[in-house]
């Protein structure tokens, strides 16, 4: 195990990254996930809505908190790493969201080393976007 | 009105198998929806929440709930990831309604997924709920 790993303790946050949401990237969300429903893609159609106009695709918003534990978790989060979030909110194209977390324990299984942290993905407001709990094996 | 199978299924349904491999040119376009100066380097891989989210858009067309008149809203989502996949590697979906209710007139269901890979070898899961209101037109 790497020093970097075994010196993580309780309290430690992640490194948290801001992102601004355009629609572009809206877009481009759409064609890689095969997602086209208009309420992200056609502001007259949005505009009908209980939201009023365009937003992001929630799992936009929990893509970038999944880059944020790739980067802390290098190793091993594509690997044995779980998560279980809410949607809290909805993103608007336009808005600028900002990933966090948290350990908040570490314990030892037959496995090794595992974290788990609070995550989340806020928005300009500081309510939350998306917001969970992720479980990660250290190497 | 076609009816939306959501209102129709009941726990235990069967969804799929679906295709859900990666192909580049949907590799490039995630890339550059979620991509930054902070993204990892994945190489020839895949961030699994692609595939999971690539066979979110398989159920919910299922489900029905591209209907017109529907208001889909993604209330909560798990994943567990067991290796990483490479871009245009084989990963089949398959899903199956962990939970249908009706509560004060919107739907809650949950659905829970496996993938395998083209050995069959379970490589992820996921569970997706999603709320749904409105009559579909």
């Amino acid at each position: 195990m790497s020093p970097e790993r075994t010196q993580r303790t309780i309290g430690d946050s992640l490194r948290g990254f801001e992102r601004k949401i355009t629609q572009d990237r809206v877009d481009a969300y759409a064609e890689a996930s095969g997602d086209h429903n208009p309420i992200h893609l056609d502001e007259s159609y949005a505009s009908t809505t209980q939201f009023g106009t365009r937003i992001a695709h929630g799992m936009l918003s929990l893509a970038l908190v999944t880059e944020m534990l790739a980067n802390e978790f290098s190793g091993t989060w594509h690997s044995g790493g779980r998560l279980k979030v809410r949607f809290s909110a909805p993103v608007f194209p336009g808005e600028t969201v900002v990933t966090y977390g948290e350990i908040t324990s570490i314990d030892e299984s037959e496995g090794g080393l595992t974290v788990t942290c609070t995550i989340g993905c806020k928005k300009p407001d500081g309510t939350d976007a998306v917001a969970g709990r992720a479980t990660v094996p250290l190497e | 009105m076609v009816t939306p199978l959501i209102s129709t299924a009941i726990v235990g349904h069967e969804f799929g198998p679906y295709d859900v491999t990666i192909p580049a040119d949907r590799a490039n376009a995630y890339a550059a929806a979620v991509g930054g100066e902070e993204s990892p380097e994945y190489g020839d891989s895949l961030a699994p929440i692609m595939v999971v989210a690539a066979a979110l858009t398989k159920l919910i067309d299922d489900l029905g709930l591209f209907s017109g008149g529907l208001q889909t809203v993604h209330a909560g989502q798990e994943v567990s990831w067991a290796r990483q996949i490479k871009t245009g590697e084989q990963v089949e979906a398959t899903g199956r309604l962990a939970a249908n209710s009706v509560r004060r007139g919107n739907h809650f269901a949950t659905v829970a997924v496996t993938y395998r890979d083209s050995s069959s070898t379970e490589v992820g899961t996921s569970s997706t709920t999603i709320i749904v209101s409105g009559e579909a037109s």
